[in-house]
Parts: C-alpha cells; structure tokens; sequence
C-alpha cells in the first residue's frame, strides 16, 4: 500500500510521445494538471527532441559557499547541481507524487516499524561499480548520523534503529525504525538523499544522475556530461553547463541573448521580456507559502475571535494579484495543498469584513492596534503582503503598524506576536510536525506557539498510521483545528516560473523542484 | 579654464620644495612622505572598514538566518572563527596584525583562506580596467585634439555637447543600452554576459570582454577628454605659443611639441583619478555583465556576510586607489620641469 506508483512495463509516456513525435507540448497539455493549461509546458516547436549539443543552464544565487555535497545543497545552483549528479532512492515526480527510482520497491511491514527497501538491480555509478544496498545504507547513514545530521536527516536520525537496520544481500535493505512511521518513503524521495558509493570523495563526485562531473568553480561555473549507461532515459545534449547568476538582469539578458537555455526563478516582471524575444515561461503550482503568524499565546491573538477576525480581514486574490503579479492559487489557511489529505472540503475563507468587525466586537477589540515584524530576509514577497494588509485592516478598523527588521531572522524570531515567515512545499505531518509542535517534539520553527495536544495526538497517530484512508480521516481532523483555531493566516501559495529559450524542448512544470525538477536529461537544445 | 578642471587638485601645491637639500636627498625626502601620507590614508581606510562591517551588526546571527535558533554548534564554530568575544580594539589589532604579514583571513562561506578564493577576481578586475585604460586614453586625446582643432566651431560644440550628455549617465544606464543595442533586443553580435569557463578566464572568449570594456571607456572618456581639451586651450592660449607662431613654427610642431606635452600633466592627474575611481566603481559593470571580478565578489561576500573577504576586497580597492594616486603625482613631478627644480633645487 506505501509501494509507490511504478511506470508501466515497456515505452514509458514520455518515450511514447517522444517517439510519436507529438512533442512535449502535447504531454504538457494532455496530462498535466496545471492551472494554466499546456501552453507552458516545454519548448516553442513541436516535433521530435533531438540529441547533441550543450545547455547552459543560468541558476540563480549562488557563490563562494557552493556544494557539490549530495546531502547538503543550499541555493538554487547547488540543487540543480545534486539533482543531476546524484538520485535518491525515490523520486518525487512532477506532480508531487512517489515513483521508483534507484529503488524499484519501498515497502513496509504492517507495524510501520520495518521498510524493506528493494534496489534497482542494473544501475551503476558513474565510475562503473553498480548500486547495491550497501551504499544506500552508507549514504542513509551519512544523512541520519544523529550527532550531525544533515539536511534530509532531522526526522530520520530521530526515528532510524541503526543497531536493527541491516543489509540483508545485495539488493535489499532492511531499515527499522524505533517508532512507527508510515511516510518514512517519502523522506526517501528528498533531492537531498542522493545515493552515493562508500568510497565516495567529493573531490570526484561519483553519483548515479545522467550526468557525471567534469568540473566546478564555486560561484562561478559547473559542467556535467552525459553519462552513457545512465539507467533511465539518457540525455539528450551532450553537455550540461550550471552558470551562477547573482544578479536578475544578467541572468534575463544572457537569456534573451542565447548564451544560456534555462533560468529558474524568472523574476515575473520579466516574464513578457522574455516572451517577447521568443523563449518561454514555465509556470509549476507549488506549495511555497509566506503565511502571517500569530502568536495564540500572547494578547490579543489569544483570543481565538481575534484570529478569526484577522483572517477575514484578508483580501486573498488581491494578496496573489499585488505581491505575486497574480502567479499564485488561493490558500485557506491550511498548509501543505498537495498532501492526498488536504482538507479541500473545508470552505474557502474570504475576505468579510462586516463578520471580522463583529468578531472584534465580541472580543472587546474595537479599534484594535497591532504592530506587525517583517523583514527582506522573510522574501520580497513578505514586505509587500505586509503593507497590503496595513490597507485591508483598515477597512476593519484595525490599525497594523509595520515594523521592518533587519535581520528579521535574530534573537526575536519566534517570539513576534505578529509577524511572516517563509515556507515551501511540504506535506501535512513533516510540516505540522516542524512548524506546530512544541520546539522540544521536533517543532524547531513554530512561530505561532500553537501547542494543541489533541492535534498533535492526531498527526502522531496519523504518522503511524499505515492506512491511507485512515490516515487521511485523522490529518482532515486535525487541520480542521487549525483551521478553526490556528494561529496562521495563509492567503495562497506561489507559483514557480522559469524561463527558456526559444530551441528549448522536453521541459515540464513540476510542483517539487523548478524546471521539471531540473531533469536536464529530459531536456534537447 | 573649464569648471571641471579646476576641480583638480594641483600637485604642485603639496610640493614645497624643502629649503636647503639637494638632488637626491630632496627626492628622498619628498617620496619618504608621499609614502607616509599613502600609508597613513590606508591606515585610517582601514579602521573605517573595521568599524563599518562591525557596525553591520553580529555576523554570525546574518550568516544563520532562520537556522541560527536551532544550530548552537555552528554558531559556537562561526564565533570562534570571529573571534567575537573579544573587544572591538583587540579584534581590529588581530585583524590589522594579520594584513600587515599578508595573511587575509579564511572565508566564513567557503572556509578557504581569502588570498585564494580572491586572486582570480583580483585579475580579472585588473584586465578589465587595463584593458579600460588601453582604449579609453588614446581615445580621450584623440577626441580632445580634434575638439581643439576645430574649436568653437560646429564639430567642436557637437563633440562637447556629446561629451556633455555622456558624463551625465551613470555606467549601469550605459551598460543597459549598449545590452540593448548590441546584446539582446536590436542586434545580437556580442555576448551579454561572461559565461565563466570552469579552468580558463573571461578572456579566453574576447567577444565578451568587449560590452563590459566598452562600457567603463564610455563611462570615464568624455570627463577626461574634456579636462584635457581645456588644458589643450589654455596652453594654445598662452603667450610662449603665441610666440612660438609667431617665430613662423608650423602649427602641427606648436600642437604636438607645445600644446600636447603641457596638457599631458593634468591629462595624467584626471586618468589616474578616473581609473582609481574604475577599481572600486567596477561594481556596477560587473554584476550587469556577470563577469568574475572583484565586484562581482564583493556583492557575493556582502550577500553570504562573509566579513573577512568584504574586509580583504575593500582593503584592495583602497590600496589600488592610494597606489594609483602616488604614481599620478610621481608622474606628474617627473614631467613638469618646474616642479622638477622645485624639489631638486
């Protein structure tokens, strides 16, 4: 039941279409669920993809702290960079879903407390060795090491049993867990657990990706060539270039000038620019959100009317319209929109402000004064959304006074009572466990203070929970707290877009990662 | 005389010639405090930009962000990199100590030592401003001399009203149109940024070297061309010009041997101060163009508050500006006869 989706025996649908020669923007349209429908999928002519060439991809940010540690990405480059090198186990595919990747099965016992991991048997390493479970093993261990876990680890080095887990034979893994965890795959899939040999040395990098390192100039430049025995679909250019870009224009104007094939991040103002010169903009639904957080424990957001009522103050389609140039889909102050157990039965909560008044009212905050922290660090999006709602407030009667920090991120950060913060795509128990849960049970960023015990018995039981229609009654109940109570107002979540160049083809939005999740393999100049 | 050039600072003024010494040991004298007042200039840079990236606030808590709360042991590891205990002073003496036994620190971001991580930067910033200064001197004594030629006439008024206009844009508006007419939106003939080859240099495709050089020489040409078109005039203008014509001297032996040797002082002064102003102006040209210099690093260092290369690349700036000055003035005294007695008399 946890055994994630398989592709389909013989042509997979992107073979498929491939060689029908449909092009990628019939795939885009046909199969994909983006709210913007199929003509941003991919490249600008149809016809089939052909191989050779180099793309060079511009990646935003970047500099002198850049990585090629598997497990230990940071900007935008470094992620680009991992996800072609190095594959994790699982992958999460486009549409935010788990499919097969180095492993073509992960399953778990009935108790949830045993995952029995089943390698691909035919995939080696870019230096030839082939994959087995030992270096799954190895590399989970690097990830999880509990005295200094790295990015993917924080859950799994709290949760793993290292003494019990054990390699049964070459391609299979047996991993116990000290507790039940029904969504252990799921932390499997991250870009941030990429398979690595033993032996591995990060001065010669060696991962499974499709493309294998030639060289890196932190800050500066990467290349990666295509890597002839890759076990999925090989590349289609010969050579992958990633090209840091701190500076927006530059990055546009490279573009525009085809010295580069891709950017992520296309700032979107600059969308009709590069509309304009012939290329693209890739537009993926994501769940990134930058939510307004109340403390539920300070006055005078204690006071649940109070949240309410600052909840229906808030314009939301104006929020996506004004601070995202309209790139954005509602949000109902309830996180994580692509978990199967999103709670989309509950009603879409919009702007009323005669019901916040009233709310207010009751709550003897006539008139009320609130001063509210943000800071650029937060995102650009952030002091927008804050001004925004100095305006939408007003119409309430409430007075918000903005109050910029800088660093937003010092010593006062959880404990603002009103304040932003920054997240991305998450599912529901991963999130609520970080984000809700008291700091000494894992929840390291909860802003809001919220310490609600039945909703934390909830996402527990739900985490052990193998069932998924069981699980997915108990996250409904336990979101449908937070939404009744919670300390959150979140008015929509983000949408990515990248941009591409006119001979650009096989790109695909995808709710987990930019461009496609950066399968550049997919991708023919 | 222009506004413009009366601007300058003349360098005779802070050659006095020192009573009673002779040849060498005046020379001495003046270099030993020329050297004194560029090392006491460096000196006073460099507790200006202690005290500015101290002021910036606590590094440490910058380079964590969000992660800051929930990191204790890399924020003990990055304090005890800063050394931020200590006081102020003892931290500055520390820092000072080091750059004077030419140790600049190790990168917070990268952990590699900053005279590695920055000498590339170093130069390719320096190509790109001599590469700058190859074009834009001719190119401003040339531009100068025809002015002269035919002064007060239409060329001349059409040239200064050009040459006016152009010193008015800032380099990043420069920049923009030169992208726009040359890179991306009219012609596509050069490259619009450098694309950094993993081993070799920007260098190594020339096409892109030529919008960011283009630029600086657009950016400083017209001020220098037109500080030397007014010393140009007030030789021409003076009366041992007037009496070389009227020895029956032809013009061009008057202009070349004249004119131009005179102009060439204040012609040095106002070039010297351009391309001082070049080393720590790159900045801008360097992030439009995305090409690997010290600006380029600069903003990434800003950006990662990585303090100890902001510290070592402001430091370098100020150094090339001190430096550049001291060999304007040497220059300068070196060719004008006047000042040449002045000191060795």
């Amino acid at each position: 039941m946890n055994q994630p989706r398989r592709n389909g025996p013989g042509l997979s649908r992107r073979q498929l279409f491939r060689y029908s020669g449909l092009g990628v923007a019939a795939v885009a349209g046909g199969n994909l669920l983006t709210a913007c429908g199929g003509d941003d999928g991919g490249g600008g002519a149809g016809g089939p993809q052909s191989s050779g060439g180099i793309l060079i991809h511009g990646a935003t940010g970047g500099g002198s702290k850049d990585t090629l540690d598997p497990h230990a990405p940071v900007t935008n480059p470094d992620i680009a960079r991992v996800s072609n090198l190095y594959e994790p186990l699982l992958f999460w595919n486009n549409n935010y879903e788990l499919e097969p990747a180095l492993a073509e099965s992960v399953e778990s016992s009935s108790d949830g407390k045993t995952w029995t991991v089943k390698m691909r048997p035919d995939v080696t390493f870019h230096n030839g060795k082939t994959v087995t479970a030992e270096d799954a093993w190895f590399s989970i261990q690097r990830v999880a090491d509990p005295k200094a876990p790295l990015s993917a680890g924080g859950q799994l080095s709290q949760i793993l049993d290292f003494e019990s887990s054990k390699v049964v034979d070459e391609t299979t893994l047996e991993l116990a867990l000290k507790v039940p965890y029904a969504i252990l795959d799921g932390l499997l899939a991250e870009y941030t657990l990429g398979i690595i040999p033993t032996d591995f040395d990060i001065a010669n990098p060696v991962g499974t990706g499709a493309f294998t390192y030639k060289s890196f100039d932190p800050g500066k430049t990467s290349t990666f060539t295509k890597y002839a025995d890759y076990w999925g679909d090989p590349a289609f250019v010969d050579e992958l270039q990633i090209q840091d870009f701190s500076d927006d224009s530059a990055k546009v104007n490279a573009l525009q000038a085809g010295q580069i094939q891709t950017v992520d991040n296309l700032p979107y103002n600059l969308i009709e620019t590069i509309e304009g010169a012939g290329g693209g903009a890739l537009v993926s639904e994501t769940g990134a959100w930058v939510p307004f957080t109340m403390r539920v424990d300070v006055a005078p957001f204690s006071d649940v009317r109070v949240r309410q009522a600052m909840r229906l103050i808030v314009d939301r389609q104006q929020m996506i319209d004004q601070t995202l140039s309209g790139y954005g889909s509602l949000g109902n102050d309830m996180y994580a929109p692509f978990d199967a157990a999103y709670a989309s039965d509950l009603p879409q909560r919009e702007q009323d402000i005669d019901q916040a008044r009233s709310l207010l009212a009751d709550a003897g905050q006539e008139g009320l004064q609130v001063e509210l922290f943000t800071g650029d660090d937060i995102g650009s999006v952030a002091p927008a959304a804050a001004n925004l709602f100095v305006e939408q407030a007003k119409e309430a009667g409430v007075e918000v006074k903005v109050t910029k920090k800088t660093p937003f991120y010092d010593d006062d950060y959880l404990s603002y009572p009103f304040a932003q913060d920054f997240w991305n795509t998450r599912n529901y128990i991963p999130q609520a466990v970080v984000g809700t849960f008291p700091p000494e049970q894992g929840g390291t960023y909860n802003e809001t203070h919220w310490d609600n015990e039945e909703h934390r018995n909830l996402v527990n039981q739900a985490a052990q929970e193998l069932d998924e229609t069981k699980r997915a009654e108990l996250l409904h109940d336990a979101q449908e707290i937070e939404y009744n109570e919670g300390g959150l107002i979140i008015w929509g979540f983000r949408q990515q877009v990248d941009g591409y160049a006119a001979n650009v083809q096989g790109l695909e939005p995808s709710k987990y990662l930019p461009l496609g999740s950066y399968k550049f393999n997919k991708v023919s100049v | 005389m222009t506004e413009a050039a009366t601007l300058l600072t003349d360098p005779l003024e802070e050659v006095a010639p020192p009573r009673g010494r002779h040849g060498a040991a005046a020379w001495a004298v003046w270099i030993a405090r020329r050297l004194g007042l560029a090392v006491l200039t460096l000196w006073l840079v460099s507790i200006l930009v202690f005290v500015a990236t101290a002021a910036l606030g606590d590094p440490v808590r910058a380079i964590l962000g969000r992660d800051y709360a929930s990191n204790p042991g890399r924020v003990a590891e990055l304090e005890a990199q800063l050394n931020s205990d200590a006081s102020l002073v003892t931290r500055y003496v520390d820092w000072l100590g080091d750059l004077l036994t030419g140790s600049l620190g190790t990168s917070l971001a990268s952990g590699l030592p900053v005279s590695d991580l920055i000498s590339s930067s170093v130069v390719n910033s320096a190509v790109l401003v001599f590469l700058a200064a190859v074009v834009m001197i001719p190119l401003a004594f040339a531009v100068a001399m025809i002015s002269v030629h035919y002064r007060r006439r239409r060329p001349d008024t059409v040239i200064q009203t050009i040459l006016l206009a152009m010193a008015g844009l800032p380099e990043f508006v420069i920049g923009v149109l030169l992208l726009a007419l040359f890179a991306t939106t009219v012609f596509q003939v050069f490259p619009a940024v450098t694309i950094s080859s993993p081993t070799g240099h920007p260098w190594d495709n020339p096409e892109a070297m030529v919008l960011p050089t283009l630029t600086l020489v657009l950016w400083v040409t017209p001020y220098v061309s037109r500080i030397i078109r007014a010393s140009l005039l007030e030789v021409i203008d003076s009366e041992y010009v007037e009496l070389a014509r009227l020895k029956g001297i032809p013009e061009k032996v008057v202009m070349r041997k004249h004119a131009l040797l005179n102009a060439i002082v204040p012609g040095i002064q106002v070039i010297a101060l351009q391309l001082a102003f070049l080393a720590g102006g790159i900045v801008v040209v360097e992030t439009l163009f995305s090409y690997p210099g010290v600006g380029l690093q600069l903003v990434d260092a800003v950006r990662n508050h990585d303090v100890p290369v902001v510290q070592a690349l402001s430091m370098i700036i100020a150094g090339v500006y001190v430096v550049v000055n001291l060999v304007a003035d040497l220059l300068s005294i070196l060719l004008t006869p006047r000042a040449r007695t002045a000191i060795s008399s």
